[in-house]
């Protein structure tokens, strides 16, 4: 008995990178893409999140495991093992692709906002400024305190969920029983899901939280722990989103565009509270997300180019760590604020930048992970590394296909 | 000559003696007979002194399987800053290429110091190194300075002369122009973990940690991951070790002990202030604080374990165990007789507890009421009306309140059942309160300093 409680304080030491890294992969974008997915194709989808689950777990784990053992970032090893060069571009091509993401995080900060008859313009700025304080104000242990939180409400979505009285055989149904059709809107939306799973911020981001957390090499097994449960409760938070628009949208015909779109739709169907709780969930998704994405890619660039890092610093000791947090911050809330300004586009770029930078960073990965000098012993076996390749290359494969659809539509 | 000319002369001196090593990367290498043997991929080099200098060149050819071979740097003829190659004094089929490169056991440069994180001792830091400036001495090469600047940076990404060129443009007195940002390498300690024996390679012993002010080198620690802080406490000599450590939070402490052997950890214990082990052993779970003091020089750990048992800014902690008591039913007369029979090693002050069989605390009273009370009168009849006292765990702060309040030099501890215990005096308190008061000032002059 005592021994149990102590695996489990260890285990809340340990938890935190894993599930918090997981959570915002339901960001807005993500949000917008299950609604989408429930509303046009009801419960045949929900399949695909078992794969999903399982690429997540094998994916952070490796990150995981590399920060243990090396006690460094992706960012800072991507640097001493493949040079300067590599690093430099790859951290250009982040931080575009993170000013795009955190850019089409204000948009669902925006969006939510109006879903609560609250004007765009005072949200974003207070919004931004929140996001600003915490981490200039904060340090590592308060701001992951407040990350977790915001994991808490996105139980927002299984209340929702319940509220929308699924028919639960028929989602056991289709979980377990793969259900494909060879049409051309379901494959492309199949891709969809899959393709915003993974993320190349989301490996920085981990492997950065886990070296600062100085989890031991003895506790591994709880950080992976904390991997595993991540993915799963992305997941069943992901299946809950699509299973509200399934149970309402879809069953009465309704085609949905956005999150916010589904939200509205969603109010006369089933209800006020699944309303609000609904629209809540997309501001603590996009306000969430909106402070890791710029966290994470000022956390990045300075590893890899050797400037001081940390949240635990004031503004002087790090200037180049805080000038970058607070630009990407500064420029997503501006864009959202300009009158007229058209999401698709940027929602596009943000994709199209993901997933040219995936590639090279799970590549990357890889490579680093099976290094002898880095990781001694705890490098992939055989299995892991064919089941690994396997899951990179779907992804890389899936994520061009996605990149190509999206321009050419 | 015009000072221009001069300086000009200097420029061009220097440009040949220095060479960035940046630079000879992937120089192509002919052999003897001018054939291509490969290129440029690392330099190994040994300790001598405070420089390194370059023993062996690692070079690579053939892609994908790329293969490395050791060159002895006395095979190399000619090696310039301003030549775009480098060529070798002997045959190509001499040399052995093997697959692994980055298992030798010397410091090289690209896997080593280039790119990688170092302890920079001169400006209390940890810096990522961004290109290495070498030294030409007789034909080899010495490491003279790295280099942590935006502009090595540029000058590695190949944009250093688009860099200039702009900047010029706008400033040519720019400080970015001249500045080199070089820092000796004597101040330059690496951290790079030789995998094989798990240490960290040390060249020059202390590299300067000693004139590190201690709170500096605590920040430095706390900047390193558990490997880096791990092993580079280990090589540390005791003094910095425990400079080190009485300047560390308490999580990388613990991680450090864990790691340690039991006798580094006593050596450590034994070298820092009482106040620090015991507030580190205080910390600690108790078997752990228990094994470790059993590990210890049997008076020392008897001290501290005394001084454990309460915390130090409590009571307890702050009490002395010799005070004057009499048990109800004596006499003044008898009380003082007694008193002026005893001897002291620390003088008691005026005040005189009146406890019942158990040692239980009843009353209190001073010499003066003893003087002018009639000597047949039982002492409990000239006790104060009111008792104060405290308890084993009263923080400091309590105990200076109520000594303040009412005018006390000394106040009587007890125990949860009212069993006297000891007494606190008035300077024990002072001294501690002054601690307080004097950190707060510190603080609040830091925090002056850093708004400023």
């Amino acid at each position: 008995m005592k021994r149990t409680w102590a695996k489990i304080i260890i285990f809340l030491s340990v938890m935190g990178p894993g599930i918090i890294t997981a959570n915002v992969d339901n960001d807005a974008g993500g949000i917008t893409t299950y609604s989408v997915a429930g509303a046009h194709f009801g419960y045949s989808l929900i399949w695909s999140f078992v794969p999903i689950i399982i690429a997540l777990v094998i994916i952070q784990e490796m990150s995981s495991r590399m920060a243990v053992v090396t006690g460094k970032g992706l960012a800072d090893l991507i640097r001493e093992e493949f040079g300067v060069r590599v690093t430099f571009y790859a951290m250009a091509v982040l931080i575009f692709s993170n000013i795009f993401n955190t850019i089409s995080e204000f948009a669902g900060i925006a969006a939510s906002a109006e879903l609560f008859g609250i004007s765009k313009y005072t949200m974003v700025p207070i919004c931004a400024l929140f996001v600003w304080w915490l981490i200039v104000k904060g340090t590592y242990k308060s701001v992951e305190k407040v990350f977790l939180l915001a994991c808490l409400f996105y139980v927002a979505y299984i209340i929702s969920g319940f509220l929308s009285k699924p028919d639960w055989s028929q989602v056991l149904h289709s979980s377990v029983q793969p259900e494909f059709r060879f049409d051309k809107a379901y494959i492309l939306m199949l891709i969809g899901v899959v393709g915003t799973t993974i993320a190349p911020w989301m490996q920085f981001y981990q492997q950065s939280s886990v070296v600062e957390k100085e989890i031991k090499l003895e506790n591994y097994n709880y950080a992976k722990l904390d991997v595993i449960i991540g993915a799963f409760v992305v997941n069943i938070i992901a299946i809950f989103i699509v299973l509200v628009c399934a149970n309402t949208l879809f069953k009465n015909g309704i085609r949905v565009e956005t999150a916010r779109d589904a939200a509205l739709a969603l109010r006369p169907l089933a209800g006020d509270y699944c309303f609000y709780l609904f629209a809540f969930g997309l501001l603590n998704a996009s306000v969430f997300s909106a402070c890791i994405l710029p966290l994470s890619t000022a956390y990045s660039v300075c590893e890899g180019m050797g400037w001081e890092v940390g949240v635990n610093r004031r503004f002087r000791q790090a200037p180049q760590f805080y000038t970058l947090y607070t630009a990407i911050i500064v420029l997503g809330a501006a864009v959202i604020l300009l009158p007229n300004v058209k999401l698709v586009p940027i929602m596009l770029i943000s994709q199209a930048t993901n997933g040219m930078l995936l590639p090279f960073v799970l590549i990357f990965m890889l490579l680093l992970v099976n290094n002898k000098r880095l990781m001694g012993k705890y490098t992939n076996s055989k299995a892991y590394n064919i089941i690994s390749i396997f899951v990179i290359v779907a992804m890389i494969s899936l994520s061009t296909v996605l990149l190509f659809t999206t321009f050419v539509h | 000559m015009a000072d221009q000319d001069k300086q000009a002369i200097k420029n061009n001196v220097l440009k040949t003696m220095f060479v960035y090593f940046s630079s000879l990367l992937d120089r192509e290498v002919f052999d003897r007979n001018k054939e291509l043997a490969g290129e440029v991929y690392d330099i190994i080099v040994k300790p001598t002194q405070v420089y390194p200098q370059s023993a062996q060149l690692i070079i690579r050819k053939g892609f994908p399987n790329r293969k490395y071979a050791l060159v002895d740097w006395k095979d190399i003829t000619n090696l310039e800053s301003d030549t775009k190659e480098v060529r070798l004094g002997i045959d190509k089929a001499k040399l052995v290429f093997e697959e692994r490169h980055d298992n030798k056991e010397e410091l090289t440069l690209r896997r080593d110091i280039l790119d990688q994180q170092v302890v920079d001792t001169h400006n209390h830091k940890v810096i990522r190194i961004n290109d290495i400036h070498l030294l030409f001495v007789d034909h080899a090469l010495m490491v003279a300075h790295v280099d942590i600047s935006t502009r090595g940076l540029l000058r590695r990404l190949g944009f250093e002369g688009i860099a200039d060129f702009a900047v010029r443009i706008f400033n040519p007195n720019a400080k970015y122009l001249k500045a080199e940002h070089l820092i000796s390498w004597k101040y330059i300690q690496p951290l790079s973990v030789n995998p094989a024996s798990m240490t960290i390679k040390v060249d020059v012993p202390e590299k300067q940690f000693s004139s590190i002010p201690a709170a500096d080198l605590g920040d430095i620690f706390l900047d390193l991951n558990i490997m880096q802080q791990v092993l580079l406490f280990k090589s540390l000599d005791i003094k910095i070790k425990a400079k080190v450590f009485t300047h560390i939070d308490f999580k990388t402490q613990k991680l450090l002990v864990e790691e340690l052997a039991p006798s580094d950890i006593v050596e450590i214990i034994n070298n820092i202030p009482s106040d620090e082990a015991t507030d580190f052993l205080e910390k600690l779970p108790k078997k752990d604080a228990e094994k470790i003091l059993a590990l210890m020089e049997s008076n020392y750990s008897r001290k501290l374990s005394q001084l454990l048992g309460y915390s130090n800014d409590s009571a307890g902690g702050l009490m002395v165990t010799e005070y004057l008591s009499f048990v109800k039913g004596t006499t003044v007369e008898s009380a003082l007789k007694q008193i002026k029979e005893r001897t002291f090693k620390v003088e008691p002050a005026q005040f005189v507890y009146v406890v019942d069989e158990g040692n239980k605390l009843i009353g209190c009273t001073n010499f003066r009421r003893m003087i002018l009370a009639s000597p047949q009168d039982l002492l409990e009849s000239v006790i104060f009306p009111k008792l104060y006292s405290v308890h084993l765990d009263s923080s400091v702060k309590e105990v200076a309140y109520l000594m303040e309040k009412y005018k006390y030099y000394t106040i009587p501890v007890v125990d949860e059942g009212g069993i006297l215990q000891g007494i606190v005096t008035v300077d024990d308190v002072l001294s501690q309160v002054i601690a307080i008061a004097w950190r707060r000032f510190k603080n609040m002059k830091v925090a002056h300093k850093n708004n400023l």
